[in-house]
């Protein structure tokens, strides 16, 4: 496989739009492209990432409106839909197209815009992302399938409320640091504890929010970026995993058995391990989601993601810094956009252009991307010379 | 062509009727709910439909209040993963079971849960 490097990125802000996904994808496409100092013909192949645009925006076929708004109607384009880890899934085709040397230049991202229906409206519409005769039919909520992890984790490791809590805040904290981030306020521990119940032991301030939104990497051959305006960012892997879809089928609830998988097969083919992460942007959905993926990529130890938080490890500035951007908690998650839009910080972090939320000396990256039920993962790494 | 050992449609029939189905492995003897195409154990594709006890004990549990649209007038109601007496485990609402009562471990039965003409997985007190 050819190298490949990120060399252009562009995210809208998160939050809400009155805008189509098309449009917020092609403002981050816009930027990204003017980042990568490249005109859009230079674009060979566009791969997007767009969930739930049938349900609030009546719209299919999102991967050419996207290529059509953005003025590249004629490039290949495809549509990934891995409920959240949509535009990861984007991206390691993507890597994999450049990879092999059927493109040198291709454009990967996603958008999704949700705010424009009600609370109840896209609680239903994410819970599609569970199977449709067996659990949605229980009433099943994103919210209750990482309850249940959660449950299962405090019972099993002693996990607390509070240290769920503590992820809330950690994230929030960073969020301050972030203009692009959906929420730029910090809360307490108490306002977590306190906040409503959304799907018991979740609360709603363990809870990211819905989102609009739309982020775009541009990736090129080793030949193109080493000519490019701005210093490569090398893609070091791309793994994808996956899991059972039903609830039922998984073993042991307190772990995500395709997080674990995902990360050892990006380890592998980078040659790396978790000693060598510097900084971190993971799938922290619900602040339970954080810690488990904090254990699955090998990071702390099965069951210590909750102390790491706590003791603020996790922070800015801490031993193993997750979530710089604000995460999915603060940042926000637009759902299509999410995988593009972790990467895209993490390439921000290794060009050291991070400003008051940049990790020290930060050399090698990972972003985790998680869909859904648990069922889908993706984990990159990124590096630079 | 194989017709399989038993139909999701045929699964939640026999449910409705208050027996729970599984299916077994006829190589390796690995008992699946639901079924599936191919033995997760041994890859062999011969199974045959056997019946559940439904008895079983929970093993992680949540109470949904933020609902969609189709059970909000049921909201706050509970959900549970299941352990099931014979290894495999599934996803249930909760029926009859006062919600301060649930804990990990707390024994359940298996009975039908209904909702708008259609079958689901619900289990009650032991």
């Amino acid at each position: 496989m050819r190298r490949v490097a990120v060399i252009g990125v562009g995210v809208t802000k998160f939050g809400r739009h009155e805008r189509t996904s098309a449009e917020l994808f092609a403002e981050a496409a816009g930027d990204a492209l003017v980042d990568a100092g490249l005109p859009p013909s230079a674009i060979q192949a566009l791969y997007y990432g767009n969930v739930v645009g049938s349900e609030t925006e009546k719209q299919l076929h999102t991967g050419p409106q996207a290529a059509s708004v953005l003025g590249i109607p004629t490039v290949p384009t495809t549509r990934f839909e891995t409920a959240c880890a949509s535009s990861h899934a984007a991206f390691r085709h993507a890597v994999m197209e450049i990879g092999s040397g059927v493109s040198d230049v291709v454009l990967v991202g996603g958008a999704e815009r949700v705010l424009n229906v009600t609370t109840e409206e896209s609680t239903e519409y994410f819970a599609y992302a569970s199977d449709a005769r067996w659990e949605q039919t229980l009433g099943l909520t994103f919210p209750g399938v990482f309850a249940l992890v959660a449950r299962a984790h405090m019972a099993k490791y002693g996990t607390t409320e509070a240290q769920m809590a503590a992820v809330a805040v950690k994230n929030h904290k960073h969020g301050t640091r972030n203009p692009k981030a959906q929420f730029q306020k910090e809360i307490t521990l108490e306002q977590v504890l306190k906040s409503p119940m959304v799907a018991d032991p979740l609360k709603l301030y363990d809870c990211c929010p819905f989102t609009d939104g739309g982020a775009a990497v541009v990736l090129a051959s080793e030949e193109v970026a080493r000519k490019a305006r701005r210093r490569p960012i090398w893609v070091l892997a791309s793994a994808a995993a996956s899991d059972w879809m039903l609830i039922g089928d998984k073993r042991d609830l307190s772990r995500v058995p395709a997080t674990e998988r995902a990360a050892a097969s990006a380890y592998s083919q980078a040659g790396l391990g978790p000693q060598d992460i510097n900084v971190v942007e993971l799938h922290d959905c619900f602040t339970i989601a954080e810690i488990v993926a904090t254990e699955g990529l090998g990071l702390f130890e099965p069951g210590t993601g909750g102390i790491a938080a706590e003791k603020g490890w996790t922070s800015v500035g801490g031993k193993m810094p997750v979530n710089p951007s604000g995460g999915l908690k603060a940042k926000g998650h637009p759902i299509g956009a999410t995988g593009a839009a972790q990467i895209a910080e993490i390439v921000t972090q290794l060009r050291e252009d991070a400003g008051p939320r940049q990790v020290d000396g930060a050399r090698v990256g990972l972003t985790h991307t998680l869909g859904g039920n648990t069922a889908t993962v993706l984990v990159s790494l990124f590096g630079r010379d | 062509m194989t017709e399989p050992a038993i139909s999701q449609k045929a699964f939640f029939e026999k449910a409705g009727a208050g027996q729970l189905m599984g299916v077994r492995c006829q190589r390796c003897g690995a008992l699946a709910i639901p079924p599936k195409e191919f033995c997760p154990s041994c890859g062999e594709r011969a199974w045959e439909p056997v019946p559940l006890s439904g008895e079983g004990t929970i093993a992680s549990f949540t109470v949904i209040r933020v609902a969609p649209r189709a059970h909000a007038a049921d909201a706050p109601y509970a959900i549970a993963a299941v352990q099931l007496k014979e290894g495999v485990s599934l996803l249930g609402r909760l029926i009859d079971i006062p919600l301060e009562r649930l804990a990990i471990g707390l024994p359940v039965r298996f009975r039908p849960f209904t909702r708008g003409g259609q079958t689901a997985v619900g289990f009650g007190p032991a």
